[in-house]
Order: C-alpha cells, then sequence, then structure tokens
C-alpha cells in the first residue's frame, strides 16, 4: 500500500494554502506577478535538467521560449487552429529546433556549444525580428488567451490556475526524468564525461534527447508566457533575457529542483519590489553571481549550496557542545565532501 | 563595387582584430570564457572619454585609460577568476557574467546608457581616391596598428621570459609552477594586459564609429571578439587577425549582396556551419590541447 510520508502531507498543505492566494488576494497586481514567477519557474526547470543535470552551458534559453511562443501565438491567431494543439505544438516545435541544435552540438565540446546556443538565438532573434509577413516583426504578435472546450481563461485567477497546473505537472515529468535512468546517466556526464562514456553511457545522444526534453518544457513555458500576456516581441527573446533565466536555476542551485523554483520567484519578485531597484539591478545580481560563485557554487538548495552549509554548521556546532561528534553528521560530512571533490 | 566592399571589409575587420587580439591573449592561455572582457576595457574607454571631454591632452587621456583597463582586471582577476580557476567550466563563467554586469552597470550610473559622439582629437579623418574606391586614412592607421601589435606580441610571446612563461603557463599550469614561474602573478598579468589591449581596441573601434556607448563592451568586445578568435583559432594571434577579417569580410558582403536585415543572422550561419566543419579555426595554436 502507498504510504504518505510527513514530507508528502507538508506538500500538499502548502499547495492547498497557495491555491487559496486567488481568493485571499483581490489585488490582480500580485497575482499577475506571481503567475508570472510561475511561468519562469518551469524555464528555470528546463534549464536545470540542461545546465543543473547534464552540465551543458546553454546561453540561448530565451530563444526557444521565443519559438514555443511564436509558434503557438501565429497558430492559434492566425490560422485558428484550437488551442490546446497550437499549444502543445508550439512546445513540440521548440523540442524539434532543440534536436536540430542537438545534433548540431553533438559535435562540440564545452565551449562551442555555448558559442553555438547563443549563434542560434541571434539567428532567431532576428527571423522574429524581420520576418513580418508572419511575425509582424518588431511590433509585436498579438495573440488572445487560452480557452479550452469553450471555456475561456479570462480573468487572472483562472490565469492563476492554469499557471500552477502547468508548473505542477511540469515539476513532475521533470523530476521523473531526473530520478530515471536517463537522469541518472546525466549527472554522471556532468561529474565525468569520460567515465561515464567507460561506464557505457551514450553521452552524444543523451545530451542530444537532454536539449530536447529541455527544449519542450521551454517551449511549453514560452507558450503559455505568450498567450498569458497576449503579446510576444523579439525584444523579450534577447541574451540578456536568457541570462537572466539562466541565473534562476544557479541561484536556487544548481540540480536542485525545488531551488530552481526559488530562485525563478526571487529573481521575478525583486524587480517589482521596487521600481527604484531597477536601475541598480545588474549591479545587485552581478555581486550576487560573484559571490554565489565564489563560496557556493551551487546556488541555495544545490549539492553543498548555502542550505547545505548552514545545516552543517549548525549540526557541528551541536557536535561540539555536546562534547561528541554525531555519528550521522560525520557520514553526512563524508558525502559532502566527496560531493565538493567531484565537482572539481 | 567588390573592390570598395572589399576594403570595407578590411577595415571592418581590422577593427575587430584588435579587440580580438586582446581576448585571444587571455582566452588562449587558461581556455575559460571571458566573458567579462568586453565590459571590463568598456569601462576604460569611458574614463578617457570623460578625460578628453575635460580637455586634458589626449595621449594622457589614453594613458589614463589603459591604466584603469589594466587595475580593473587585475582586481577581477584577483577576486573573481583566481579562486575559481579549479571549479570546474560553469562557475568561473557565471562569475564572469557578473563582473560584465557590474561593470555595465557602473557605466550605465555614471555616465547614462545615451550614446555619445566620440573624437580621440589625434588622428585626422580623411580619405583618398584610389580610382573609384574611397580609402579613409583612419582605416589605414588601424590596419597598421592592429598588424603591428600583433608582430610585436608574438616576438615579446617567443623571445621575452615573460613571453616564455606565458607560453608555458598555457601548456601545463603545475608543470609551469614547478619550474619556479610564478603563475598567479603571470596569469594576473596576462589578464591586465588583456584589458588594456582591449581599451586600445575600443577606443580605435569608438573613433572609428565615432561614436560611444554602453553596447561597446558586449556586442563587439566580447561576442564578437570571440567569434574572430574561434574562428582564427584558439590562442592564435595571427589567427585571431585572420579571423577577424574574415568576420568583417562576411558582414560586409553579407550585408551587401545577400540582406542586410539578416546580416547577423547569416554571419551566425555562417560562423556555426564553420566551426562545425572546422572547430579548431584556421590558425590553430600548436598549445592549445585542450579542448
Amino acid at each position: 500500500m502507498y504510504k504518505i510520508n510527513k514530507r508528502q502531507i507538508f506538500g500538499f498543505v502548502l499547495l492547498a494554502v497557495f491555491c487559496m492566494v486567488p481568493w485571499v488576494i483581490n489585488n490582480t497586481y500580485i497575482i499577475k506577478v506571481i503567475s508570472n514567477a510561475m511561468l519562469y519557474s518551469i524555464i528555470a526547470l528546463s534549464i536545470n535538467l540542461i545546465v543543473g543535470f547534464s552540465g551543458q552551458l546553454d546561453f540561448g534559453r530565451s530563444a526557444f521560449a521565443g519559438l514555443g511562443g511564436y509558434f503557438s501565438a501565429v497558430v492559434f491567431t492566425t490560422y485558428h487552429v484550437p488551442f490546446i494543439i497550437a499549444f502543445i505544438g508550439g512546445a513540440l516545435f521548440a523540442a524539434f529546433m532543440g534536436a536540430l541544435l542537438g545534433l548540431l552540438c553533438r559535435y562540440s565540446s564545452f565551449d562551442y556549444l555555448t558559442l553555438i546556443t547563443i549563434g542560434f538565438s541571434e539567428i532567431c532573434r532576428k527571423v522574429f525580428e524581420q520576418w513580418y509577413s508572419v511575425t509582424n516583426g518588431s511590433f509585436g504578435f498579438r495573440t488572445s488567451r487560452p480557452s479550452f472546450f469553450g471555456f475561456k481563461f479570462n480573468s487572472q485567477q483562472s490565469m492563476f490556475y492554469f499557471c500552477l497546473v502547468l508548473l505542477i505537472l511540469c515539476y513532475i515529468v521533470i523530476r521523473r526524468i531526473t530520478k530515471s535512468k536517463m537522469g541518472r546517466g546525466y549527472k554522471a556526464i556532468r561529474d565525468d564525461e569520460i567515465a561515464a562514456a567507460y561506464s557505457g553511457i551514450d553521452i552524444k545522444n543523451y545530451k542530444m534527447v537532454c536539449f530536447i526534453i529541455g527544449s519542450f518544457f521551454t517551449g511549453i513555458a514560452g507558450a503559455a508566457m505568450v498567450h498569458y500576456t497576449m503579446f510576444a516581441a523579439p525584444t523579450n527573446y534577447t541574451i540578456d533575457e536568457s541570462l537572466i533565466m539562466l541565473q534562476m536555476p544557479i541561484l536556487g542551485g544548481l540540480g536542485s529542483l525545488p531551488g530552481s523554483i526559488i530562485g525563478a520567484s526571487v529573481l521575478t519578485l525583486l524587480p517589482e519590489v521596487s521600481r527604484g531597484f531597477y536601475l541598480y539591478r545588474l549591479l545587485f545580481l552581478g555581486i550576487l553571481l560573484v559571490i554565489l560563485m565564489r563560496f557556493a557554487p551551487n546556488g541555495l538548495l544545490g549539492r553543498h549550496g548555502i542550505k547545505d552549509q548552514i545545516m552543517d554548521y549548525i549540526s557541528e556546532r551541536r557536535a561540539r557542545n555536546n562534547g561528541k561528534p554525531d555519528k550521522t553528521n560525520a557520514e553526512e560530512k563524508v558525502v559532502t565532501a566527496h560531493g565538493r571533490n567531484h565537482e572539481g | 563595387m567588390v573592390i570598395q566592399n572589399l576594403i570595407n571589409a578590411l577595415s571592418v575587420g581590422s577593427v575587430y582584430a584588435l579587440l580580438a587580439i586582446g581576448y585571444n591573449m587571455v582566452y588562449g592561455i587558461l581556455e575559460k570564457l571571458n566573458f567579462a572582457h568586453g565590459d571590463v576595457y568598456a569601462v576604460g574607454c569611458f574614463v578617457t572619454y570623460a578625460l578628453i571631454l575635460t580637455a586634458t591632452n589626449p595621449f594622457i587621456a589614453i594613458f589614463t585609460g589603459l591604466v584603469v583597463g589594466f587595475l580593473l582586471n587585475l582586481g577581477v582577476e584577483r577576486f573573481a577568476y583566481r579562486p575559481l580557476r579549479k571549479a570546474g567550466r560553469i562557475a568561473p563563467t557565471i562569475s564572469a557574467v557578473g563582473i560584465a554586469y557590474i561593470m555595465r552597470n557602473a557605466i550605465q550610473l555614471i555616465w547614462g546608457p545615451e550614446t555619445f559622439s566620440f573624437d580621440l582629437k589625434i588622428f585626422k579623418l580623411s580619405h583618398f581616391k584610389v580610382g573609384n574606391t574611397q580609402i579613409g586614412t583612419l582605416q589605414i592607421y588601424i590596419l597598421a596598428i592592429s598588424i603591428g601589435l600583433m608582430i610585436l606580441l608574438s616576438l615579446a610571446l617567443k623571445y621575452t621570459k615573460w613571453g616564455q612563461a606565458i607560453v608555458c603557463i598555457s601548456q601545463s599550469i603545475p608543470t609551469s609552477e614547478l619550474m619556479g614561474i610564478p603563475a598567479n602573478r603571470v596569469i594576473a598579468l596576462v589578464y591586465g594586459f588583456g584589458a588594456t589591449l582591449g581599451v586600445i581596441g575600443g577606443l580605435l573601434f569608438c573613433t572609428y564609429y565615432q561614436m560611444i556607448y554602453i553596447g561597446i563592451g558586449f556586442a563587439y568586445g566580447t561576442m564578437k571578439a570571440w567569434m574572430a578568435s574561434i574562428w582564427g583559432g584558439i590562442g592564435s594571434l595571427k589567427g585571431s587577425v585572420i579571423g577577424a577579417m574574415a568576420l568583417g569580410i562576411s558582414e560586409v558582403f553579407v550585408s551587401s549582396y545577400v540582406s542586410s536585415n539578416f546580416r547577423d543572422a547569416f554571419v551566425w550561419l555562417i560562423f556555426i556551419v564553420f566551426i562545425l566543419i572546422w572547430p579548431r579555426g584556421m590558425y590553430p595554436a600548436q598549445i592549445s590541447e585542450k579542448i
């Protein structure tokens, strides 16, 4: 029989409280911001799959959000395809382009891959900007809200639930992927490519499949984002946007899925806290990144990240106060030290 | 028309070449992506610009800009790159992105995001005609400076003790430490001189286009210089000049014969196809074995 542990109960309670948010808060602005954070969380999760789990530094993620978004919007608005087909189609289109890019990346290693992804995102941006007949160029493309079987998501509250359901679905699927054989393969590739190859992991195919899956989720989030704001403009899909998206999982912790959601929430909510902050946004982010990389390269919740360091410190203090070393603590420290060695 | 395009391409390429030399020197030695290169030297260029506005002697202004770039990159190397030298590939790259953000925001806070007109006041801008083609004197100066710098640096790398130390470090840091080379100091100096070369390139770039703005760092100093470095061959100075010329030629010819709207897209496409076929660039340095 399936047993429910404490953690799951906590999760369900949290989820139930979160579902109440639109009923308690009437301010549509806040709901808008939270929905936006949820959509960015999906993108952060997909980036975490590519950067955090399989260790490929991808600087062109916003292009895939754009591909998914534009495809879905154009097909839905210009060709009047049912929403669900357009929506999934956008994600599949992004996945298809991801497969093309992955095909290129089969033959290239680290730096080249980063450069190719940047180049790909620049090409995509140019196409969005210049292909007037389809994308309406730099004026941006207008579309409408999603509608399922006659129900139209017009209000902010309904969009909130739409984003929430999408986030939960994507989270579950990505979590299942990372726990599967393939996910363990990604981690092996990240830690040591040569050792992974000797263990019989088909590195090139794994990387390509990783790109396809990641692009699918980025595309689905991009499509949802476009339908949510009812607008797509090429200025949303620049390298700077990619870098911001990349920082979300890095802040939360590479290799930690809840961390990605936290990182995405922090980075989407911070600029909304005060408009005056906008001027100093890059300065703040820059200092944050440098300090984070210096002291906790795996972010808040990653392996040996800030959370682990704090926990280590607390248990060390407790052990010292007790006068004898805690056995479980000692074991834990061996594990983290081991993990630390693998990063280098 | 073709000859005029070729002349334009060569002059655009020689501007990129100056930027690429500085980038490639740093890139070749550690093979770590330096995302902050452009934004760091942009600060030096802006310092020179501010000093020229206050009617300082242009040579003093340029010298100050060079020194600022040098010191800035020494500091950046010390605090952002050195502690992460052994931390894999993702962490130093992200740290460099952070530095780039800090520099860009500093420029934006001090000088603002506008485009300013820029004049170094030491080159006389004129041009002469050979048949139907127009050649600017500045373009010749820039080409001469970049090729001169390339030759000078190649000689310095080959015949001075410090140059040999740099070559040694780019092959293996532990071995060079065993040989008694102060690796940390040499790497810091390489970063410093990389930024200095970047400032020279940036100033000539601004003089060529007669304007200075916040984007000279990232769009040109980082992206184009990076493309040129990989095109020519990582760690090869000759390669970076040739790669920059290839970049300039493809830019000018694509925009005049294919489509000026899709220029960047086509240049990237050519570039991606090129590096897939020829991943080590045109002149792979004998020393680069890491990628």
